[in-house]
């Protein structure tokens, strides 16, 4: 078995076992028994030691263990040297490993230090032939500032052979809008809605589209989406109409008119469900008139429309407010 | 903080920055918690159980987030010398020979004694790891949940915490309830180790009658010290889930409402009125009505602040504008009626301005503020958070950094 450490000095070493461990220490040659204490030693962490370890953690069955491999290594990164670590990176084909090597360049570049530990990681995920380990690298991307330092990556993603890749892309996407930028970032939702154009991927610009933050986006970008009203793919539909709800003050006008312009015309019922929501976002108790119109439309989704009518009545004033009592109206029926 | 407090949370299991937490949470918007959040997800561990991570504080609340300040014109941007950064410094970390044997070995039996040198060398990534191993060990097991309590009864405070988070990771904390009420209520414990268990019933997903009762009795009791300000943050983090589940807030937010005017301690008021803000709970009219006299007779500067936020959830909004009037009319303290003149904007939108255009009319340093709501209301805007985040600043009296 491979030590998975590197010896640090003794002093060091001592300083954290004397006097906790000294009887365990004299037994450390021996094979231990599985009741016998374990033989706690402190040692510098080396990019050999941590592959091994984890190598053999992915097989435990503790999650806490595996967790706990994946953030030593995530956090040692920045004191490992580079070309052990770039090694490391480009000679592994496991997926699992390729993903927490990756991590660990790109927390390297996060943390300040190269840029270009980033960049070996997007260009892997770009040109790796095995659609496993691309996917695997996307992931390492995910909630970091990737973004901000990959150009067109996501771009190029999206439009991945692999629908794996697509979808991890399109997560990624997701999730930096919402958790490294705060919904509140205009390039972020430019970028993610870039991609979702982009892509042929009728689930990937939907999967985009449904849960992004469009407050801050660009006129722009508000026409990609009332264009991607449009679209043959029903889901695609469906989420370019709930991304229109939330647009920047300047293009609620023109998303409302292509919204309330499509609605009579729609055949899918949850596509005119998300327009529903998207003219009660765009209006609040000022959309009632509007949604009493649309109410001879379609008789389904009359009870849809006046459950938006009584929850927009109380005039509320902060869209999570109105969708948590619209819930609550709805869990009540 | 009082003199008194920073006593109570140097003597407490339950941290420091936990006791803060709801503080810091009604002093950030969503950007800052957001960008906060962002951070921790860029960082290094997991911490989902870290107090005021998964807070919501709601906008109009102050913001400290630097971008919005800049913004509002606030830059604050450094001089040449910082176009050389120094090289960044990292902590170094520790790999331990034998975890892996420890790992897959170790059982509930022999945890305490196997992870006990691990606790003590305070290596942040084993500490957490062992909180995720015991949890595994306590499983869903009611058993094993009740014998780890028994050990926090006696054990160090390092060991406790330990102790307790293996709990909250495990599955079983609602089956072991009536136990951690029963240790936190128990007088011949310390009050710091009592808050420690109190703190766990947060999670619960909803409070039976006769322990809500219990809590609010203690939270209420101004010699509970930390232990009370705890029980009135379980009452109201469970409040939120149980309303989020079955829409009914009502048992809930009848004993904050006692606590936040019957308490003798402002940050025990303080925190039980503040819950409501989190929960977001419509409040009827006699709700509305508690606040309005709480809004009236409370000494609190502070306190009244988070009154103010409360009342942007009334059902009856006229009740709530009169009550906003009427409060500004007498209202001495500058922040206070900022808070007064933003959630009234909160509670009726458009509506509201007529009622913010007196306020401005009866103390002039709100007509610039006044002029802010009616062009962002005119623009077509009527989110409150975009109208909070198209504001040309967040701090235009400068309440933010008042009392640090």
């Amino acid at each position: 078995m491979t030590r998975p450490f590197r010896p640090m000095n003794v002093l060091s070493t001592l300083a954290l076992t004397v006097g906790l461990l000294a009887p365990a220490l004299a037994l450390a040659q021996q094979p231990a028994s599985p009741r016998e204490a374990p033989a706690f030693k402190a040692g510098t962490c080396s990019v050999e030691g941590l592959m091994d370890s984890i190598r053999r953690g992915l097989g435990s069955k503790s999650e806490a263990y595996k967790l706990y491999l994946r953030t030593l290594l995530r956090e040692s990164a920045v004191n490992l040297p580079l070309h052990e670590l770039q090694a490391a990176f480009e000679r592994e084909y496991d997926p699992a490993m390729v993903e927490h090597l990756a991590a660990a360049l790109v927390a390297r570049t996060e943390r300040g230090l190269e840029p270009e530990a980033m960049q070996a990681v997007a260009k892997r995920a770009l040109e790796d032939r095995d659609p496993s380990l691309r996917a695997a690298t996307v992931r390492a991307l995910r909630r970091t500032g990737a973004l901000e330092r990959t150009g067109d990556l996501f771009e190029r993603l999206v439009r991945d052979s692999s629908p794996e890749v697509r979808m991890e892309a399109a997560t990624n996407l997701v999730e930096d809008n919402l958790y490294v930028y705060g919904g509140h970032d205009a390039r972020a939702a430019d970028t993610a809605v870039a991609a979702a154009a982009a892509s042929s991927d009728p689930k990937v610009t939907a999967h985009i589209l449904g849960k992004l933050m469009t407050g801050e986006v660009s006129a722009g970008s508000a026409r990609k989406l009332e264009q991607l009203l449009g679209s043959d793919s029903a889901e695609v539909r469906a989420a370019a109409s709930t991304a229109l709800g939330g647009v920047p003050a300047a293009e609620m006008a023109s998303a409302r008119q292509a919204l309330l312009g499509m609605y009579r015309g729609e055949r899918d019922p949850g596509v005119r469900k998300a327009i529903l929501q998207s003219i009660a976002q765009l209006g609040f108790s000022g959309a009632v008139p509007e949604l009493q119109r649309l109410r001879g439309v379609d008789p389904s989704l009359e009870p849809e429309i006046d459950a938006w009518i009584q929850v927009l009545n109380m005039n509320l004033q902060d869209w999570s407010l109105i969708q948590k009592a619209k819930q609550r109206l709805q869990q009540a029926r | 903080m009082t003199p008194e407090s920073i006593h109570r949370s140097a003597s407490s299991p339950v941290s420091a920055s936990a006791r803060r937490a709801p503080r810091i949470a009604i002093a950030l918007g969503v950007v800052a918690l957001l960008a906060a959040v962002a951070l921790i997800a860029r960082g290094s561990a997991e911490d989902s159980d870290k107090p005021g991570a998964h807070q919501a504080a709601t906008p109009g609340s102050q913001s400290a987030d630097p971008a919005h300040s800049n913004a509002a014109g606030h830059t604050g941007q450094g001089g040449p010398e910082q176009d050389r950064p120094e090289p960044p410094q990292f902590n170094g970390t520790l790999c331990w020979e034998d975890l892996e044997r420890f790992n897959d070995t170790v059982t509930l039996e022999t945890f305490r004694e196997w992870a006990a040198p691990l606790l003590a060398v305070k290596d942040p990534l084993v500490r957490e790891y062992l909180k995720g191993r015991l949890a595994e060990l306590i499983g869903d097991d009611e058993g094993r949940a009740s014998e780890v309590l028994g050990w926090a009864r006696e054990a160090p405070p390092a060991e406790f915490k330990l102790l307790m988070a293996g709990l909250r990771g495990s599955q079983v904390l609602p089956k072991v309830a009536a136990q951690l009420t029963s240790l936190g209520l128990d007088e011949s414990l310390d009050l710091g180790r009592r808050a420690g268990f109190l703190d766990e019933l947060q999670r619960l997903p909803q409070l039976e009658p006769a322990t809500l009762e219990k809590l609010a009795h203690f939270a209420k009791d101004a010699t509970s010290g930390e232990a009370g300000w705890v029980a009135a943050r379980a009452i109201g983090r469970v409040m939120k889930e149980d309303f989020t589940r079955t829409g009914n807030a009502k048992p809930y937010l009848d004993k904050l409402l006692t606590i936040g005017a019957e308490s003798l301690d402002e940050q025990v008021r303080y925190l039980a009125l503040e819950m409501e803000m989190h929960a977001g709970a419509p409040l009827d009219t006699q709700a509305t009505a508690r606040l309005a006299k709480i809004l009236a007779t409370e000494g609190s500067d502070e306190v009244r602040q988070v009154v103010a936020h409360d009342l942007s959830f009334a059902q009856d909004k006229k009740q709530a504008l009169d009550i906003y009037a009427k409060a500004f009319a007498t209202e001495k303290d500058l922040c206070v009626r900022w808070a007064l003149f933003r959630f009234a904007a909160r509670a009726a939108g458009k509506d509201a301005l007529p009622v913010m255009a007196e306020m401005a009319l009866t103390d002039p340093r709100f007509q610039g503020n006044y002029q802010d709501f009616e062009r962002l209301y005119a623009s077509g805007i009527v989110d409150f958070n975009r109208i909070w985040f198209s504001l040309p600043t967040d701090d235009p009296h400068g309440c933010l950094h008042r009392h640090e």
